[in-house]
């Protein structure tokens, strides 16, 4: 069973999102490319994760493990350490969704224990023009196991 | 095929003061029955097969051959003939004034059309009204400001732009058509946040003089870049913000729902108003120093707004929790603060303006209670 966040758990929140396809069409499409950044956690082994996702439309096209950032070129990174990720991803398992203020917007926004990064606030603005898109992806964690 | 009937035909012209004149090409095919065809010899580029995406049939699959052309100059006809049909003489002019290129365009402007026609949304469906639950009272109260506040102030980004739409030559139609979903977008923030303040048992608070001067100065902006450095770059950004910022306060399901969508729209209009300005400052630098002055008085305006109670207080309770933690929103408004300057830095960036040395937004929030009065607003 793929755990987060590998790439092949990605796949499989990608094939739940083509299941869904009437959930993320009235959604409207979405295009971009971005990173998801899994930080260790102080004291943890291992290094950090970067993995590389692409949207096309109302598809997730591609999920790999990214070892250039500039040759991924995304839009934005969502940077966060290992524990803030499956905080989120257990309440999602918990409720189908992250409770109030832990969700990507809402941490982002504070941006301590979450933050973007990005070239240019232009991409960066991807990520607040296709959020909803981006956490039901992320909601359908709750269905994904392992 | 049934004889339609029409109600009190005998009287249809019976006082008519225009008198009809008989078609002269109906009357020669009515006695020949050979139809003209010469406009089947007289059509702009033939043979054209546009092929649809992943995502249907957009815009962008049809900028094909002379179709894909826009002018940097537009056409001196100045009437709505479409782009790339053949124009016949005597069409009449609309007088359109913004017939540069470079006045209105935005290189995403066909893409952020297409993607607000698929990710329209509907207030009465898609908000989950249903889960609104009583909220404590300086919640309520606080949420009911808010919501005035955004429905006062989001029409005037249909209303303001569009005052120009009608003045485009229509052969930047992608913009008129993006400024169009821009109205519709508007519309809905209005709706939502009326309707939100008059869901849960609070009503409209107090409305702004300060947020109307704001709005006043959009509409009275000199050119239509100089309103959309002004609309779209600080006024829709820091609003954006604002959204961003409901996201996170938001007490229920439903608030985080009408927030975050919200955040979705506005982002596209910011979009599309970074990207007109690069065009815009790209071929003509000349036009910095106007959206400059915009800026500077858009900004001052901004800061005033921080010196009444309705519109720094409401943010304030919700961000902490209820009046009890009203230090505690106050702090996380201060640090958010940080953030919206920075943003909106680099969205000018992004535009190819160089806002840093003439900007008076200070980065550290405290600065607005600690300068002298006048020194924030003079
Ligand atoms: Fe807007």
């Amino acid at each position: 069973m793929p755990s987060f966040p590998e790439p092949q758990w990605f796949l499989a929140l990608g094939r739940l999102m083509e299941a869904e396809g009437a959930l993320f069409q009235r959604l409207g499409f979405a295009e971009t490319r971005f990173v998801v950044r899994v930080i260790p956690d102080e004291g943890a082994n291992g290094g950090e994760k970067l993995i590389g996702l692409v949207i096309d439309g109302y598809r997730l096209s591609e999920a790999a493990s990214v070892d250039d950032l500039d040759r991924f070129d995304p839009d934005f990174v969502i940077c966060a350490k290992r524990s803030v990720w499956e905080r989120m991803l257990a309440e999602i398992a918990e409720s189908g969704r992250p409770s109030l203020r832990h969700t990507l917007s809402s941490l982002a926004l504070v941006g301590e224990e979450m933050w973007l990064e990005s070239s240019d606030q232009l991409r960066e603005d991807k990520f607040y023009r296709y959020n909803q898109t981006l956490q039901e992806l992320l909601n359908l964690a709750s269905r994904v196991s392992g | 095929m049934g004889t339609v009937h029409i109600k009190d035909e005998e009287r249809i012209g019976s006082e008519a003061r225009v008198k009809l004149e008989p078609s002269v090409y109906l009357q020669k095919l009515y006695q020949t029955g050979t139809p003209d065809l010469g406009w089947m010899n007289n059509m702009a580029e033939w043979g054209i097969r546009a092929k649809p995406g992943n995502l249907g049939l957009r815009l962008k699959d049809i900028e094909i051959g002379s179709y894909g052309i826009v002018p940097d100059h537009g056409s001196d006809h100045r009437s709505m003939a479409p782009r790339g049909s053949v124009i016949p003489e005597g069409v009449p002019s609309l007088g359109f004034t913004l017939n540069e290129k470079a006045e209105v365009w935005a290189e995403n402007a066909a893409e952020l059309y297409e993607e607000a026609v698929a990710r329209q949304w509907s207030s009465a469906r898609d908000i989950p009204w249903s889960e609104l639950k009583p909220l404590p009272d300086d919640l309520e109260r606080a949420m009911c400001q808010l919501c005035t506040f955004l429905t006062e102030v989001e029409f005037i980004a249909a209303d303001a732009p569009t005052r120009w739409m009608s003045h485009m030559n229509q052969d930047f139609f992608e913009v008129k058509m993006f400024l169009a979903t821009q109205a519709m977008d508007e519309a809905r923030h209005t709706d939502v946040f009326r309707k939100r303040a008059l869901a849960n048992g609070g009503g409209l608070g107090v409305a702004s003089a300060l947020s109307e001067l704001s709005l006043k100065r959009i509409f009275d902006a000199p050119s239509f870049s100089a309103q959309t450095g002004r609309l779209h770059l600080l006024g829709e950004g820091f609003v954006l913000t604002l959204f961003r910022q409901g996201e996170f306060i938001a007490p229920s399901r439903v608030d985080q729902e009408i927030f975050r969508r919200c955040m979705q729209d506005e982002s596209r209009h910011v979009g599309y108003g970074t990207m007109h300005l690069r065009a815009q400052l790209k071929a003509n630098p000349a036009v910095a120093e106007e959206i400059h002055e915009q800026l500077d008085d858009a900004e001052r305006i901004l800061l005033e707004t921080f010196s009444v109670p309705e519109q720094v207080e409401p943010m304030a309770i919700l961000m902490g929790g209820g009046i009890k933690h009203f230090d505690k929103g106050m702090e996380m408004q201060g640090q958010l603060w940080r953030r919206i300057v920075h943003e909106y830095l680099q969205r000018c960036d992004s535009a190819g303006l160089d806002r840093r040395p003439r900007c008076i937004l200070p980065t550290d929030f405290s600065k607005l209670f600690e300068a002298p009065q006048n020194a924030v607003v003079s």
